[in-house]
């Protein structure tokens, strides 16, 4: 027998449990078993829309905020180019 | 190994050079001149800062109606900037902006990329400045200084912009077109052509 069957033989042979493995085994059997929570698929979904939701009114809101800016730049600046337009052509009239 | 290590090197030199020209693209399609107004801000009693660059023009043009007169000219205006820049104050008394808080503007302007196509100074101390960028012959900037005693607006349009349809606006927005000016308005005009003088290039 050389060392490698010696080694084979040591690590597959039987071996018995410890004395209460058995009453530890059924002890734990008994005990409650923890709920493992799982969210409703209808909570989830609705999760989702409310998400995308958010997503398209913050969209929204952005989109207004920067045609507010945009009206305004333009308002300014077309103001004080007309009223500069008006002189130049009243000067040369 | 080493051949491991020169790939790393030149794949971190290619995102180097990457961000450099992510940058310098930032950077050129931003503001084509600085404004440093900022110290008035704290002098005025109504300031308007507007700083838009070319994506947020465009989410905007998307939620511009289309059935509304103003909106529709404007979204047609926009349709090819890269951006726009404004400032406005507004002050409660005069003096509280001086000719050096323009002259840094008016440096930058004095490029050849820029060229100033209309001065107007009047006797009320109002002066109007409207400066074209040009770039191999295409208008690719508009700038504007409107300064009165108590008010100071500078604007920076990026990119290709009708005059004379921006100037149009200015009879919408529910303000009065001023089509006919002021007979004594003792104005002098610095640049203009001899001929009758049109914003239109």
């Amino acid at each position: 027998m050389d060392w490698l069957e010696r080694e084979l033989k040591g690590a597959l042979s039987r071996e018995e449990p410890p004395v209460d493995f058995a009453a530890r085994v059924l002890r734990r059997a008994e005990m409650p078993v923890r709920p493992v929570y799982r969210w409703p698929r209808w909570l989830a979904a609705a999760a989702v829309i409310v998400l995308a939701g958010a997503g398209l009114g913050y969209r929204q809101y952005r989109g207004e905020m920067a045609k507010e800016q945009v009206m305004q730049a333009f308002k300014i600046t077309s103001v004080k180019v007309n009223r500069i337009q008006s002189a130049v052509e009243g000067v040369g009239k | 190994m080493t051949r491991l290590c020169g790939t790393c090197f030149s794949l971190s030199k290619w995102a180097k050079l990457a961000c450099l020209v992510l940058c310098f693209a930032a950077v050129a399609s931003a503001q084509q001149f600085q404004f440093n107004l900022d110290r008035l801000a704290a002098k005025a009693s109504d300031t308007v800062e507007v700083s838009l660059d070319g994506s947020t023009l465009q989410f905007a043009a998307k939620f511009l109606d289309s059935k509304d007169p103003d909106q529709d000219k404007v979204k047609k205006l926009i349709a090819g900037l890269t951006g726009i820049y404004v400032r406005s104050f507004e002050f409660q008394k005069t003096g509280e902006w001086t000719a050096v808080d323009l002259e840094g503007i008016r440096n930058q302007l004095k490029t050849p990329d820029w060229s100033k196509i209309v001065g107007v100074k009047s006797n009320e101390g109002e002066t109007d400045e409207i400066y074209l960028r040009k770039e191999n012959g295409k208008l690719t900037g508009v700038a504007v200084i409107a300064a009165e005693p108590k008010e100071l607006t500078v604007v920076n349009i990026v990119g290709p912009i009708d005059l004379d349809s921006l100037a149009e606006l200015g009879g919408h927005f529910h303000i009065p077109k001023m089509d006919t000016p002021k007979k004594d308005t003792g104005k002098q005009i610095k640049g203009a052509a001899s001929s009758r003088p049109r914003l239109i290039y």
